[in-house]
């Protein structure tokens, strides 16, 4: 009996995934269901110690207590006080000024997404954002609707690759502690990785991916009614204040990218900052009156519950998973897997991609990922290109036309009737992108090390020559007698 | 049962503002870090217990609004008194089970901390107790909403 436990845990994931397809009840109630199921059913059996459930509080006082999870209801703030606030329109103005020819609105919709990213860290808020400022005026534009939902669906997902986005904070995480599992079991030497070192590794994967999709967007616009853009961009011309709004938005952008990629102030920090920025900027300029306000807190509590219930319940579920063997039967899976690193890594993110089809991104971040990468990096020692690449087939999950949390947020804002191929032929472009972006970080791993410093991957001292030794020796010997002086001294 | 309804909803409505302060004192970590060299220690402990309260608050907050993340691409094409049915199962497989599973295990562990007013193990500030009362709240908030979620509606969802 004790050696189908592992594979009830297996079972309970494939019961997730088609629980969470088939019934329509929210992901985080679907995987304490699973849960509980597996906990119940290990305890009758006999197999499993009711004891070992006593450690599900000490985990989840963990997720209550970490100071990394506390950017969660920051950045859900931001979000929704970015929605409030006229910042989103002012910067989707001024991109309008700067983008060439008709393509004009969907170049501006996807700078507009890769600008909010990094304020305001989760995607569901970029969908609200770009729902309300860039739709209408691509829809102005005689932009298809399919076409207007790819760009939102893929612009809101910029976000996740620029730090500080939320996504990779909480990845960032979870490869700290895979890596840390990895590291104790090999005993090897590497500095393990945190989440600055996710976000250094993510900054040129993320600028091509950016570049790659302006150009899409462009190339697929250029000559989309060009009659109808030139009103638009005569109308939508901003205004001083617009303008500088813009600049000050964009500077501040710029200040906690740089603050947060040189480790002045960690992301929590930032993120503390931005909002605590754009509330006072609401109460100064008096765009949050108390009934505003209220409402503003509520949309905040209620998304910030949201994100976390799949954290609690997917804490839950990770935790009966170990209990029944689960993650040890993948793990011997894994090191069982024939060739190197590059076939180890392609298998495992293959594994991500499938589970992609039926959760989202947090839900892969706290279920699939403690299972799954450890084992993987106790293989492959370069923690950071796996770290990258995972992100990137987070990303792409987030676009996955069938239950990607992106298209599933625009199609549910837009309300209006999206036909499937048709959407699927809109997003295909950005979906090749992403699949030959990934392709060629899994090729070039140098991709996501570029920076990097010779002593960032090892916690060994550095090697150093036999002349830097003498010189450091003598440093450390006390100084010679003063020399006799040439000069008698003064009486 | 509708006094109960209005009580969460009370409680809830309140706990929203808690995200005020939250970003005050988080966001003066880093002036009080660097330039004053004092005090940071203290708003990161106080911001920390004030995001556990918040965030168990969160979870019911969520289920109340109908905003949890759910894929229905399928199940909108079910009936209205499917879906009804479908929820209240995952009440009384998910929600129900897992809070009475969470009372349960830690209710020693939150009862020894809270009666010794536990502090911050790095910093000894007080109020560490604070965080464990939380999971408490959570799992508590939550039972009661599920089993609210089992009788006829009092309110409309979003409602606080």
């Amino acid at each position: 009996m004790t050696e189908l436990m592992p594979w009830l845990g297996l079972s309970l994931l494939l019961l997730v995934g088609l629980g969470v397809v088939f019934t329509g009840i929210p992901a985080a109630v679907v995987l304490l269901a699973a849960a509980c199921f597996g906990a119940v059913a290990g305890a009758i059996s006999g197999t499993v110690p009711v004891q070992l459930l006593g450690a599900l509080p000490e985990r989840l006082i963990n997720l209550l207590e970490n100071d990394l999870l506390q950017a969660i209801p920051l950045y859900v703030l931001m979000g929704t006080l970015i929605n409030r606030l006229p910042i989103a329109d002012a910067l989707y103005r001024c991109c309008l000024v700067f983008a060439p020819g008709p393509a004009a609105p969907v170049v501006s919709g996807i700078a507009l997404g890769a600008l909010l990213g990094p304020m305001n860290g989760s995607v569901g808020a970029s969908v609200l954002a770009l729902s309300r400022v860039a739709e209408p005026r691509l829809a102005a534009s005689g932009i298809s609707l399919p076409r207007r939902a790819a760009v939102i669906t893929v612009a809101s997902t910029l976000g996740v690759v620029v730090p500080p986005s939320l996504v990779l904070i909480l990845l960032g995480d979870a490869m700290l502690n895979a890596h840390t599992i990895a590291v104790t079991t090999t005993g090897r030497d590497d500095r393990v990785i945190n989440t600055q070192d996710v976000f250094h590794g993510a900054l040129v994967p993320a600028a091509l991916y950016l570049a790659a999709c302006l150009i899409i967007g462009w190339w697929f616009n250029r000559r989309s009614k060009p009659g109808e853009t030139a009103p638009l961009k005569t109308a939508l011309r901003p205004t001083v204040q617009q303008a500088v709004l813009a600049i000050v938005t964009v500077s501040a952008i710029l200040i906690l990218l740089g603050g947060v990629a040189t480790g002045y102030f960690y992301a929590v920090e930032a993120a503390a900052m931005g909002g605590f920025i754009l509330l006072l900027a609401g109460f100064v300029s008096g765009r949050l009156p108390l009934p505003v306000l209220n409402e503003i807190l509520r949309e905040a509590l209620v998304l910030t519950g949201a994100l976390f219930f799949l954290l609690v319940a997917a804490t839950t579920l990770t935790l009966v998973l170990r209990i029944l063997g689960t993650d040890q039967l993948v793990a011997g899976w894994i090191a069982a897997i024939p060739g190197g690193t590059l076939s180890a890594t392609l298998i495992v993110l293959a594994g991500i991609a499938l589970s992609a089809l039926v959760l989202d991104a947090f839900e892969i971040i706290f279920v699939v990922v403690p299972i799954v990468i450890p084992p993987l990096l106790i293989r492959v020692a370069d923690a950071r290109w796996v770290a990258v690449l995972v992100l990137l087939a987070l990303q792409a999950s987030f676009i996955n036309p069938l239950i990607g949390y992106a298209v599933m947020m625009t199609r549910a804002i837009l309300k209006q009737a999206i036909p499937f191929p048709a959407l699927l032929r809109s997003l295909a472009p950005y979906l090749f992108a992403q699949a030959a972006l990934l392709l060629a970080v899994l090729l070039v791993p140098q991709l996501t090390h570029v920076g990097e410093g010779v002593g960032d991957r090892s916690r060994k001292p550095p090697a150093i020559s036999n002349e830097e030794l003498e010189r450091r020796f003598e440093q450390m010997l006390p100084p010679a007698e003063p020399p006799p002086l040439d000069v008698e001294p003064r009486r | 049962m509708r006094f109960l309804d209005s009580l969460i909803g009370f409680l809830l409505a309140a706990a929203k503002w808690l995200a005020l302060p939250i970003v005050t004192l988080l966001f003066l970590q880093w002036p009080l870090r660097t330039m004053l060299g004092l005090y940071s220690r203290e708003a990161n402990d106080l911001g920390q217990w004030l995001f556990a309260i918040y965030v168990a608050a969160s979870i019911s907050a969520a289920t109340r609004a109908k905003a949890h993340l759910a894929a229905d691409t399928i199940a909108r094409n079910y009936s209205r008194a499917t879906r009804g049915r479908l929820a209240r199962a995952g009440a009384v497989f998910g929600l129900i089970p897992w809070s009475v599973i969470v009372l349960v295990t830690s209710w020693s562990l939150v009862r020894d901390s809270t009666l010794l007013l536990e502090r911050f193990p790095d910093t000894g500030n007080p109020g560490y107790f604070i965080i464990k009362l939380a999971l408490l709240l959570m799992a508590l908030l939550v039972l009661v909403q599920g089993l609210l979620d089992l009788m006829p509606p009092v309110r409309q969802p979003s409602s606080q």
